[in-house]
């Protein structure tokens, strides 16, 4: 979403970006806000076709992946971008999801091979455990509506960072306990919060939380602070204010909105 | 007749602090006859506010036309969230140039594949139909006459003159220039040497797409680029207002609307742009605009200047 109503907590697509205190970079998601990532990028190891960056998808809906063809980094020779994912659910390949994306149709790209950096694509099993350079990842396979998505655990330099978006438990007051334990006593959990409480009935079975599924499951793991992601586009600055507030208000877990472009020390 | 923008962008929806003005939704315009009836060229992310606005105007299932110059994502990502397409009874008209062997609904079927998007198009409850449109092959939607026009683009796009109410338009994008390269469909590292065929066929675009801008009122045109810009990339298959309004000179355009704007251009460096090419356009008798998101603008009859749909956005705004 565009325009003043969203200029605080932002208008892009789904991307979060980790680095650990060596200085090794992890990325979730590749929604718009890589774009915007891409521009720093592109002025440090990247720029220079040195650059390497393992990148998580939780699935491939358009708002995860598209910024894909617009990341810059894609473009210089030498870099290694390595997507790691799930087979997508009621499709084929995850690699052949992504050539769909570049298909001539769509894209003047014409196919992931006419990316000039390194690029592969290792498909991953949800339960699967990943090493990557200064970080361990644990996935587990949340439902998302008629699907399901990734989850990923990510512990760096001692920290763990939860990311469950993209999630609507089956019953809201029981979240799943593989949730649970993938929140486990986690620094931080970023939760699906799509919605306001009060426009949850309604949207009920789409496949995204209401405010109050992140902090139930925050509550039960134990994590120690929990963002809210995920905003809805219909969600304005002042709007997701008001969530923060009332959600804030019903639990003792710090909770704030996640915003485009802020940085947070785990 | 009058056109409003709902998404002035190319490449990708650009979002901040740096596009409130000029806006940061990808490509979509809306045009409106004297009696109401509604066509909708290209449907990106700019889509999702005009069939907001659309839902709220209707009373029951209505039928739209929707014509797509081409089906690269920014001019195709609105439709998903398009929400008069969730309307049972319904019916949408895609119009698109079909290219290569693949089918229109497959294409259009592929945006909402399972992968993408949680509804197959066989879903949604609204009813698609898809068209064909072959460049010079002219055809009637309500009240407007349509004329498809070949562009240069990577894997083929159409521009299209609208008349409508005894005045007319057209929506020229997207286009590269056609000197320097031609745009089939394989991918371009860089500008490749033309053949002999290939020159008489740049020749033969550029001169059917003269003529059929002769005398047209407002041309809304690809100017994605600078000309410093276009220098480095002349194979992305976008043009400069140069370029542009050296076209319109030769149709005798009388007003040129600058279009599909890239993402790295900000609001300040909008307004010189604008600056620029309003005096550029002025020395060779050429109106020049530059399009921005909530514009309006009437076509035909006297020019009555720009009218703001969404009074939050526009040049003049947030600044004393």
């Amino acid at each position: 979403m565009a325009g003043r109503d969203f200029l605080r907590y932002g208008g892009n697509t789904t991307s979060v970006e980790l680095v650990s205190r060596a200085g090794q970079r992890l990325l979730i998601d590749l929604g718009t806000g890589a774009t915007e990532l891409a521009k720093q990028l592109m002025g440090s190891e990247f720029g220079k076709g040195q650059g390497r960056l393992p990148i998580l998808l939780s699935h491939t809906h358009l708002d995860h992946i598209q910024g894909l063809p617009f990341f810059t980094p894609f473009f210089i020779k030498g870099n290694e971008i390595r997507i790691l994912g799930a087979k997508p659910v009621g499709g084929g390949s995850l690699e052949g999801t992504l050539q769909n994306q570049l298909a001539p149709h769509y894209s003047p790209l014409n196919g992931l091979e006419n990316l000039a950096a390194g690029v592969s694509i290792d498909e991953i099993t949800p339960g699967q455990r990943i090493a990557l350079p200064g970080f361990d990842v644990k996935t587990i396979a949340v439902p998302h509506g008629s699907m399901w998505t990734t989850a990923y655990r990510i512990t760096g330099d001692g920290k763990t960072v939860t990311y469950l978006s993209d999630v609507e438990y089956p019953d809201l007051d029981a979240p799943l306990p593989e949730a649970i334990e993938l929140a486990k006593d986690a620094d931080l959990l970023i939760h699906d919060a799509m919605h306001a409480d009060h426009d949850y009935d309604l949207r009920r079975g789409w496949g995204h939380s209401p405010a109050r599924a992140g902090v139930v499951v925050a509550e039960r793991s134990g994590a120690k602070k929990l963002a809210l992601f995920h905003h809805s586009p219909d969600a304005t600055d002042e709007m997701i204010d008001e969530v923060v507030q009332r959600t804030s208000a019903r639990t003792a877990v710090p909770v704030f909105a996640a915003a485009e472009g802020s940085y947070l020390e785990v | 007749m009058q056109i409003t923008f709902w998404g002035v962008r190319g490449s990708y929806p650009v979002p901040g602090a740096a596009t409130v003005r000029y806006g940061g939704q990808t490509s979509c315009v809306e045009a409106r006859s004297a009696k109401g009836d509604c066509l909708i060229v290209d449907a990106g992310t700019g889509l999702r506010a005009l069939g907001n606005k659309l839902m709220r105007e209707a009373t029951g299932p209505q039928r739209y036309d929707v014509l797509l110059s081409h089906v690269h994502w920014d001019h195709i990502q609105g439709l998903p969230f398009f929400s008069p397409a969730y309307v049972p009874g319904t019916r949408i008209a895609v119009h698109a140039l079909l290219t290569a062997a693949d089918e229109l609904q497959q294409v259009i079927g592929g945006i909402t594949r399972h992968e993408f998007f949680p509804m197959p198009l066989e879903a949604v409850p609204a009813q698609f139909d898809f068209h064909q449109v072959e460049p010079g092959v002219e055809f009637d939607l309500s009240a407007f006459h349509i004329t498809p026009i070949a562009l240069n683009h990577p894997f083929g796009s159409v521009g299209y003159r609208i008349d409508c109410d005894g005045a007319s338009w057209a929506y020229i994008a997207d286009t590269a220039p056609f000197d320097q390269v031609i745009h089939k469909q394989h991918f371009l590292s860089g500008p490749e040497p033309l053949s002999a065929d290939d020159k008489v066929s740049l020749v033969a675009m550029r001169e059917a797409l003269v003529r059929r801008l002769d005398g047209v009122d407002t041309v809304v045109y690809d100017t994605h680029f600078l000309p410093e810009e276009y220098a480095r990339f002349p194979h992305y298959g976008h043009s400069t207002p140069d370029q542009a309004l050296e076209i319109c000179a030769e149709a005798k355009v009388r007003r040129l609307v600058l279009y599909h704007h890239a993402p790295s251009h900000g609001d300040d460096q909008m307004d010189q742009i604008a600056a620029t090419y309003l005096a550029a356009g002025a020395a060779i008798g050429i109106e020049v605009l530059t399009s921005f998101e909530g514009m309006t603008l009437p076509i035909g009859g006297e020019f009555s200047g720009p009218e703001r749909t969404n009074p939050g956005i526009g040049p003049g705004n947030g600044r004393a």
